[in-house]
């Protein structure tokens, strides 16, 4: 199991390019469910899911999310629930609630590369305009959009160029000498 | 030479529009690299959606120059690379201009 866990958190990617076959509503309750098991700060629990598999709403998603490449057959809507922070006192300056996001992000990633789905995150939204499209009650405020379908080939996707690192490259073990 | 008013569909310019407008906003939140990264995107997009349309010379343009475009959005990481591409695009660019809209050489 370790082997098989590690493998899929090395081989994902993300995906910009998808084709315009339909994501399974089935698959999409499992990426939900695993969703929901992605560890939050004091087991706060404020991320709240906007499923979105409609096409003309994903359009309309698209049309203001100028950081989304793709057109996904399906997308996840990631909010922060205020009501749900101020239930447990949180402060509106901590920022405990961006890690729940990445954390919830992260666990769904790996859920639909796990279902041999493509996904990739959008983060670059106009997010007032997210809330009108959606019709989001007062108390959600959206922060990241989980994009999934099913990824076009490698030779379509956009190459991200990077510098290849590896943990070594960032990694220091211990405490730093004064020198 | 077409009609301007035949290159786009109003639905056509209504995107284009959201999509200028929403980055205008979400600039602020990316990192400063991203904006010039939009302003490419959407200047693809454009010459996506027209291309069909155009006359041949600016068509030409397009052809010509989508092989260097797409090479850009791949290298955005680098520096110094995507400036030089994008330079390379931008005196493509000017070299149309001055052929379409230049005067007679002076001197």
């Amino acid at each position: 199991m370790a082997e098989a866990m590690l493998d899929l958190i090395a081989t994902r990617r993300v995906v910009r390019v998808m084709t315009d076959q339909p994501v399974a509503r089935e698959d999409l309750e499992r990426i939900l469910d695993a969703g929901r098991w992605a560890p939050t700060g004091g087991n706060v629990r404020s991320v709240r899911f906007v499923a979105v598999v409609d096409a003309p709403t994903l359009r309309l998603l698209r049309m203001v999310s100028p950081g989304m490449f793709q057109r996904p057959a399906a997308a996840i809507v990631l909010c922060i629930d205020r009501d749900a922070l101020e239930a447990e006192r949180e402060s509106r300056t901590d920022p405990t609630p961006a890690y729940d996001i990445g954390t919830t992000l992260q666990t769904m990633l790996l859920a639909a590369h796990a279902l041999g789905l493509g996904a990739g995150p959008v983060s670059s939204c106009a997010w007032a305009a997210v809330s009108v499209v959606l019709n989001l009650p007062d108390n959600l405020d959206p922060r990241m959009i989980v994009c999934i379908g099913h990824a076009a080939p490698p030779k379509e996707q956009l190459p991200m160029r990077a510098p290849k690192v590896t943990w070594r490259d960032l990694t220091h073990w211990e405490r730093f000498s004064d020198a | 030479m077409p009609d301007a008013t035949t290159l786009l569909t109003e639905d056509e310019v209504i995107e284009l529009f959201a999509f200028l407008m929403t980055s205008a906003r979400s600039q602020l939140d990316d990192p400063c690299a991203y904006a010039s990264m939009r302003l490419l995107t959407a200047a693809e997009d454009l010459r996506d959606r027209v291309i069909e349309r155009v006359g041949p010379e600016a068509r030409e343009l397009f052809e010509q120059t989508r092989p260097t475009s797409a090479f850009a959005q791949t290298h955005t990481n680098d520096v110094a690379v995507y400036t030089a591409t994008l330079d390379e695009l931008c005196a493509a660019t000017a070299r149309f201009l001055v052929e379409r809209f230049g005067g007679p050489d002076v001197g």
